[in-house]
């Protein structure tokens, strides 16, 4: 077979993978060898669906010896079927290397034969590309449920990044869609991984050149609406992942229906939204000091659908808003709807030179569509007079007016929100 | 008014900014000479480069200020845009009255120019660094064109460097006909004459077909979104990457 169509095969199987960060990981270029990696990460092209492409993301194989519902690869799927050689790989990624396509691979792979013989395949591609390559771009690879300790190791010395995917985010939920997967299988090579980490991180300490094992730490992946799971129970495995097994990122997937087995769910489109409600979450969670249990709880397990995860704790939790700009701390500013990491950090460093007004605001960038309602500038206010969460929900859910070509004119109708503040604030 | 005109260098800007302190003019604009406005009331004083007066200068806002201003008064230059030397000039000079601190004054109209300038440079170099293509010519040497709004060749050639040590490379600024050159060794950066005739080697097309392949199945057909990939990706770039064609 053509490496053409192999390609086209193996890239076309690996591209439900949402996992393409290049980051993490600062390997430098040595001995006169090929590549370094970028700490920030490096984005080389946006494909159609508009993700980024970072890596060359294929799959070593397809060939796959279990049958999970919701997975392409499942043995009992008629597909075109496909196994690339190392040295195909290994050319692959560098001539796209050299042409500055890709910052590096990301090699996964179905289970062919058995974990430890796949993971033994992945080791051939990753050591050539080290050695005789002298290969120092991003390598991501796969740790495979239930691979053994020692090529878990093995190939864990040459990469920056390992992933394991959970997918399922509980077990009932692999019983029923990946009956030969478990949650030991799954956790173990986390573990291993993990303390693979923590070991190296321990001798750098003490040696300084001691190779590095992973650098750019573990990450995984789990499929949103394939099982009945709620939001609640997502974000909490994530919560524990981020805490117990230290994992740098946790990807969430939207499912989409690659089969029509009755044990999945019968939908039409993959649930976008529910996928990025999650995502702003995982956000919260990382970067914002919010905890699972204050975004979601037994009554409320799901997200609001029509307006994201930090607004929606806001508007229940009003009292505690609005915040004055000028006096308001971090971690506050931070819980302010429409606030980031980088507005935050850019309020107190201008607000030590002089007490900032809504104007300010709006210089500095500050995007104030939604942070308006909770904030007060030198005491002003300019959202809605009365602090009440259902008002403030109903202008942030509201849909933005569409012009047709052909409309009556109206003095009252298409009042802008900006429109409304000068308004309600009397003033700019 | 009075426009100050320097030869385009950054050791010219750094000179008119010597002169505007030390004539203590009313200088309005300062302006590279390929730029000059002819204006019934604007005078032209062209100001000729000195090594001498621009290092003074380089080193006071190193001194003075910060390093990381200096970057950013470099930044601010390649971006050819217009009024750079002025917002330039008046930066330096609130810089010498605040001190370290100049960064922080976020309120600052001219801070913040500086800020929003220096952001988009940064930005188009960052993107650059992963929207460059690189051919392989029949002489073995990887040769990338790119188009940029700014001039940043010379920032991202340091890039390249550190991870094509051992490959000899050109990255051409069509745009501005300018480009960097890298035997291995160093690189410099040099005026290109307007060439057409680049034979590339046997196998690039063949490496050029594999990308364009993966390119293609590697997006999900049920989320398609062309709006958010030009969002990431403005087609102004799109030119010199392969896998658009």
């Amino acid at each position: 077979m053509e490496v053409l169509e192999k390609l086209r095969i193996l890239s076309d199987a690996a591209k439900y993978d949402v996992s393409c960060s290049s980051s993490g990981s600062n390997r430098k270029n040595k001995n006169g060898g090929l590549g370094a990696a970028e700490n920030s990460g490096i984005c080389h092209s946006w494909s159609d669906d508009g993700r980024c492409i970072s890596l060359l993301k294929i799959l070593m194989t397809n060939y796959c010896i279990y049958d999970c519902a919701y997975c392409v690869n499942r043995f009992s799927n008629d597909l075109p079927r496909a196994t690339f050689t190392p040295d195909e790989i290994v050319d692959l990624t560098i001539n796209f290397y050299k042409r500055n396509y890709i910052e590096g691979l990301f090699l996964s792979s179905a289970v062919f034969k058995s974990p430890n013989h796949t993971m033994e395949m992945i080791f051939q591609v990753v050591k050539k590309l080290r050695e005789e390559e002298k290969f120092n771009g991003y390598i991501h690879t796969k740790a495979i449920p239930g691979a053994d300790k020692e090529i878990v190791e093995k190939v864990g010395k040459y990469v920056d990044r390992m992933s394991v995917n959970i997918e399922l985010p509980t077990e009932e939920g692999l019983k029923l869609l990946a009956p030969k997967k478990n949650k030991e299988s799954i956790l173990k090579p986390m573990k291993l991984i993990k303390a693979g980490i923590t070991q190296s991180i321990e001798e750098t300490k003490k040696f300084r050149f001691s190779p590095k094992f992973v650098p750019a730490g573990q990450t995984t992946q789990l499929i949103v609406g394939a099982t009945a799971d709620s939001d609640l129970k997502v974000l909490r495995l994530s919560e524990g992942l981020y805490n117990s097994y230290g994992l740098k990122r946790v990807y969430y997937s939207a499912f989409i229906p690659v089969s029509t087995n009755p044990k999945l769910p019968a939908i039409k489109s993959p649930p976008l939204v529910r996928e990025n409600r999650l995502y702003q979450a995982d956000w919260l969670l990382r970067f914002y000091g919010f905890q699972s249990g204050e975004l979601l709880d037994e009554n409320k397990p799901d997200f609001d659908l029509a307006l994201d995860p930090k607004c929606d704790w806001a508007l229940r939790n009003i009292n505690l808003f609005p915040v004055e700009i000028n006096r308001a701390d971090y971690n506050m500013l931070l819980r302010v709807p429409g606030i980031g990491v980088k507005s935050a950090m850019r309020i107190i460093q201008a607000r030590r030179f002089s007490a900032i007004d809504f104007y300010d605001l709006k210089k500095l960038g500050i995007v104030l569509k939604r942070a308006q309602y909770f904030i007060t500038c030198k005491g002003k206010h300019y959202g809605v007079k009365s602090m009440d969460g259902e008002i403030i929900r109903n202008y942030l859910t509201e849909k933005p007016i569409k012009f047709s070509n052909y409309q009556q004119l109206s003095l009252f109708d298409q009042v802008s929100i900006e429109d409304k503040y000068i308004e309600i604030g009397g003033q700019f | 008014m009075i426009h100050y005109i320097y030869d385009g260098s950054f050791d010219g800007l750094l000179t008119a900014v010597y002169e505007a302190y030390y004539r203590k003019d009313n200088v309005y604009d300062i302006v590279p000479e390929d730029n000059i406005e002819e204006n019934f009331l604007v005078q032209n004083i062209f100001i000729p480069t000195d090594g001498e007066k621009s290092s003074t200068v380089y080193k006071s806002i190193e001194n003075k200020i910060s390093r990381e201003a200096l970057r950013r008064i470099f930044y601010v230059y390649l971006s050819e845009l217009p009024r750079h030397g002025i917002i330039i000039l008046k930066y330096i000079q609130l810089g010498f009255k605040l001190g370290a601190q100049l960064d922080l004054n976020l309120s600052n109209d001219i801070v913040l120019m500086m800020n929003n300038i220096y952001a988009k440079v940064s930005r188009e170099r960052h993107g650059m660094l992963g929207l460059l293509r690189f051919k392989e010519l029949e002489n073995g040497i990887f040769y990338g064109a790119i188009e940029p709004d700014y001039n940043i060749i010379g920032l991202i050639a340091p890039h390249f460097e550190s991870r094509m040590t051992n490959e000899n490379w050109i990255i051409h600024d069509v745009k501005r006909g300018v480009g960097v050159f890298y035997n291995k060794e160093e690189w410099v950066i040099r005026n290109i004459k307007p060439t057409d005739s680049l034979v590339m080697k046997e196998e690039e097309e063949e490496y050029q077909e594999l990308w364009k392949e993966y390119f293609k199945s590697i997006a999900i057909e049920n989320k398609i979104n062309p709006k958010l990939q030009k969002r990431n990706m403005p087609m102004r770039y799109w030119k010199y990457l392969v896998e658009k064609h």
